[in-house]
């Protein structure tokens, strides 16, 4: 079963640098055309960003994984060319219906603000793994009980999904249907999520347990299994992304 | 313990034990492998909050409400980035839930509906505002989006075609998954609950 989230093992300037300095990267620069309210300024974050993950070799994957959204970024600008508020040049007709310049431009904008939020992710969740993030975050001072519920989750969804898999086959043995009309498939639900969720409650007991053995609950300062991850850009490359923010904070006010 | 009125557990009364953080884990679990059978068989919900609303009506609101933000901060930080934004209606969904449930909502099939109309009122009222920021009011879900470019090119204001928009999706999605998440309650051991549940003498401690 393959892990939860978008880690591709590869080797890169970028799968070296340490998870915090890329998580700092990616809020800022996510953050840069809310901030900024100005396209040309989002285009600039958004080749930033492009240039980024050919460092980190991940632009193929990347781009695979935006065109999972493709349809529903064409429905903005079909919706927003028709209904936005302050639509007034009709731009194209199809039939009924009617295109409008504004709208169609309120649409490249959105458009281009969610690609660069989705990017600027990526240049974290690409080259950072999962686990390596949080137990960073850890040391810069998340509760290490916070820390083991976010990294458990990422143990747990592995074997649950392999589980589902397991307890369609038996269902289906006895006569489950999982095709068919809404309401069948609907029905289908409940054996499979029954089971499985109440077999994980139950089990979750054996967990506690397990983990108080271990002195979860018992007070005093963590220890690390590895050294902190150090790295020479580290500090030049969180100011960067943080003077990024505020120079499209200092464009925002000058207007 | 002779005189006054004798303590109940509150609405926002929570049990923290070790039990209860493993809990949240298992929950968001549950969140993720609800969305991943609706998408296998092909249903067009989400189904994505099960284990926000079974943690809340096991353990109450807050855990409710930690288990909904914690499910989108460990889903932006692998797999989705806009959930982040949706963070504070995980919260909402996980809140109501727990304070459906302790008001006793949960006790009967039928209530168990108005707990779920609840939930995806809530969810409604938290999520269009958002929609409308970043999408201009559409949520992606094709039923919804049509019924919003139907309403606005009939003259409605875009936040009530937004709100609609997102309440046709939600009322199905949130009633059908506090129905499930209901179920799936009734069905757990009555020795599992009792752990979430504060004891007298428990509560002797804390009064």
């Amino acid at each position: 079963m393959r892990p939860v989230g978008l880690y591709v093992e590869r080797r890169s300037p970028l799968h070296a640098l340490d998870p915090i300095t890329k998580l700092v990267y990616a809020v800022c620069l996510a953050l840069v055309p809310f901030v900024a309210g100005d396209l040309r300024v989002t285009f600039v974050a958004l080749a930033g960003n492009l240039a980024l993950l050919a460092v980190g070799r991940v632009v193929r994957e990347g781009l695979l994984a935006l065109a999972g959204v493709g349809f529903f970024l064409a429905t903005l600008f079909l919706v927003q060319g028709m209904v936005y508020p302050g639509n007034a040049t009709p731009l194209v007709s199809i039939g009924p219906l009617v295109l409008y310049r504004e709208g169609l431009a309120y649409a490249v904008w959105l458009t281009a603000r969610f690609i660069n939020l989705t990017l600027s992710a990526f240049v974290l969740l690409f080259t950072t793994r999962p686990a390596d993030l949080v137990e960073e975050l850890v040391r810069a001072g998340l509760p290490p009980r916070a820390g083991y519920v976010l990294l458990s989750v990422l143990q747990i969804i592995p074997s649950m999904a392999a589980r589902v898999s397991v307890i369609q086959d038996a269902q289906r043995s006895r006569g489950m249907e999982t095709e068919g009309p809404i309401w069948v498939r609907m029905r289908a639900l409940l054996p499979v999520l029954g089971p499985l969720v109440i077999s994980s409650l139950v089990a979750m007991q054996e967990r506690a347990l397990a983990l108080e053995v271990r002195g979860f609950g018992a007070p005093g300062p963590r220890t690390f299994y590895r050294p902190p991850w150090r790295h020479r850009i580290a500090w030049p490359v969180r100011l960067a992304a943080v003077s990024a923010l505020l120079g499209a904070l200092i464009w925002r006010l000058a207007g | 313990m002779a005189t006054g009125a004798q303590p109940r557990a509150g609405i926002w009364t929570t049990r923290w034990t070790t039990l209860t953080l493993v809990l949240i884990p298992v929950g968001i679990a549950i969140n993720f492998v609800g969305k991943f059978v609706a998408q296998a068989l092909k249903l067009p919900l989400w189904l994505d909050s099960i284990g926000t609303v079974l943690a809340a009506f096991i353990a109450g609101p807050w855990v409710g409400a930690l288990t909904g933000a914690l499910n989108n901060i460990i889903y932006g930080l692998t797999v989705d980035p806009v959930s982040f934004w949706y963070f504070i209606t995980s919260v909402g969904i996980g809140l109501s839930a727990g304070i459906m449930a302790r008001l006793g909502f949960i006790r009967t099939t039928a209530r168990a509906v108005v707990a779920g109309l609840v939930v995806a009122l809530v969810a409604t009222v938290v999520s269009f505002p958002i929609n409308i920021y970043l999408w201009g009011g559409q949520t992606g879900n094709v039923w919804g989006d049509a019924l919003f470019t139907a309403l606005t090119l009939r003259g409605v204001p875009l936040w009530l075609a937004s709100f609609l928009d997102e309440l046709a999706v939600d009322l199905p999605d949130k009633v059908l998954t506090v129905l499930i998440a209901f179920g799936l309650f009734k069905a757990l051991p009555r020795r599992l609950l009792s752990q979430f549940q504060l004891g007298e003498g428990e509560l002797r401690h804390t009064a």
